[in-house]
């Protein structure tokens, strides 16, 4: 009977593990999945048969934190690990910015295009501006690159 | 033959978009010029499609099997509105054109907008925008419930990090103030009238405008938003396409001279602008176009209404 019920035996070895190992080990499961995965999916994948709701108790846990996101599917979800999104979002946008020919015409643009005079006319506006208040780089500042890539 | 001057009037009034944007560009504070230039750009359009439509039926009254009363082609009737059927289908014909830019600006507009926030969905809330790691340098508001900023790193890596504020509360503003309605309605007007085209750039570097002074106040430096702005704009580096818009625009084109306007002082934020500046009669002149241009179309859809009913055996 106990040797049968093999989930919950699992969850019991998974909680003597430590919660961020297994939050970890999820996360990594997902890494690999070629797109948002189903927590039927991630279990399969997981070494030590963790019970199916242990899965989605930390999927849930993870999407706190803003590690994974989810989409609904149906009745259950599908989750995607967040820095993959980014990354799979870019692409898709990408594909977006390239497929559309006037798309600062529907999208508002941060700046638009420039005309063939613009450019000098700018950077003389830009040192000025830089003149001012404070020291900034004359070029595209090379310093502090931003690790801000959002989790 | 007073109807056909009124009924050709609001077709040609929208002529005077050109000169209004641009004082209103130059006089105006950027919110005030684009709320102006909306509602006189919405306004024109509803009129030329009203006379377009009356142009129409007037025309193709006469043409057998259609579906207006048999008294309407009556040659008394006739008469008194002297319109051809040349002019009547041909206006019909431009209506049919119209409708099919608006419904294809429409389905575009819905197509790109669906397609970005769809290319997004799955990157968490959590913090302000969706950063998304990717070399090309480019920064979108995403219109919608609720709105998102999209930025890519090759944009952010540029900038410094009060450039970086600068950028982020600019496209907030876009989310705030609903720019995209403003534009999105001046397009639909410029595809109803091209004579209103000038007035849907400046709309649309109104809103620019607009979101650059939110930006400065937000960030409460506006020598970091010009140089955001700057920076983005050489580091984009998108040549535009040359061809009639970059014609019409004045010669710096639209992002120097928002730099401009931003080492510039603080706009005044008034609504109407005094009569003695250059933008009053500016100011003045559209008002008086929108009234004539709506006057006129009135006109001449009360003066058809009375004949037609006089006309109409009930």
């Amino acid at each position: 009977m106990v040797q049968e019920r093999e989930p919950s035996a699992g969850g019991f070895r998974a909680r003597r593990r430590g919660q961020g190992e297994l939050e970890a080990q999820v996360l990594a499961v997902l890494r690999e999945a070629p797109g948002p995965a189903t927590a039927g999916w991630v279990q399969e994948r997981l070494e030590g048969g963790l019970a199916y709701t242990t899965v989605v108790t930390i999927l849930s846990r993870l999407h706190a934190k803003n590690a994974v996101s989810r989409t609904r599917s149906g009745r259950s979800y599908r989750w995607l690990a967040a820095s993959d999104a980014a990354g799979l979002a870019a692409l898709r946008m990408r594909r977006v910015l390239d497929s559309e020919a006037d798309r600062d015409a529907v999208l508002a643009s941060f700046v638009s295009a420039l005309l063939p005079d613009d450019e000098p006319l700018l950077r003389t506006l830009l040192d000025s501006a830089s003149e001012g208040p404070g020291r900034t780089a004359g070029g595209p500042s090379a310093g502090d690159r931003p690790a801000d890539r959002e989790g | 033959m007073g109807v056909s001057v009124f009924l050709f009037l609001p077709l040609v009034l929208p002529l005077t978009a050109l000169p209004i944007s641009r004082l209103a560009e130059q006089h105006l504070h950027p919110r005030s010029a684009t709320r102006l230039l909306t509602g006189f750009g919405l306004a024109m359009a509803g009129c030329s499609m009203l006379c377009l439509g009356l142009l129409g039926v007037l025309g193709t009254a006469q043409i057998p099997g259609n579906p207006l009363p048999d008294s309407w082609s009556d040659p008394e009737v006739r008469d008194i509105v002297p319109f051809h059927v040349e002019v009547g289908a041909g206006a019909i014909a431009m209506l049919v054109v119209v409708l099919a830019a608006v419904v294809r600006t429409l389905v575009r507009q819905v197509r790109v907008g669906t397609r970005a926030r769809r290319a997004v969905a799955h990157v968490p809330y959590g913090e302000g925008p969706a950063v998304l790691p990717d070399d090309r340098p480019y920064a979108y508001a995403l219109p919608g419930t609720p709105g998102r900023i999209v930025v890519s790193t090759g944009m952010l890596e540029h900038l410094a990090e009060d450039e970086r504020a600068a950028l982020l509360a600019h496209e907030q503003a876009h989310l705030t103030h609903r720019h995209h309605r403003y534009r999105l309605a001046t397009r639909l007007a410029a595809c109803v009238n091209p004579f209103l085209r000038p007035l849907h750039r400046a709309v649309a570097y109104g809103t620019e405008r607009w979101a650059d002074e939110e930006a400065a106040g937000a960030v409460g430096d506006r020598l970091a938003t010009a140089r955001a702005v700057a920076r983005a704009a050489l580091v984009t580096h998108r040549a535009a396409v040359p061809g009639l818009a970059a014609f019409a625009d004045p010669s710096p084109g639209p992002v120097p001279r928002r730099v401009a306007a931003l080492l510039g002082p603080v706009p005044s934020g008034r609504a109407w602008p005094p009569a003695l500046s250059p933008a009053g009669p500016a100011a003045m002149l559209a008002a008086a176009g929108t009234a004539a241009s709506a006057l006129s179309a009135l006109n001449a859809a009360t003066a058809l209404l009375l004949i037609l009913k006089a006309a109409t055996p009930l």
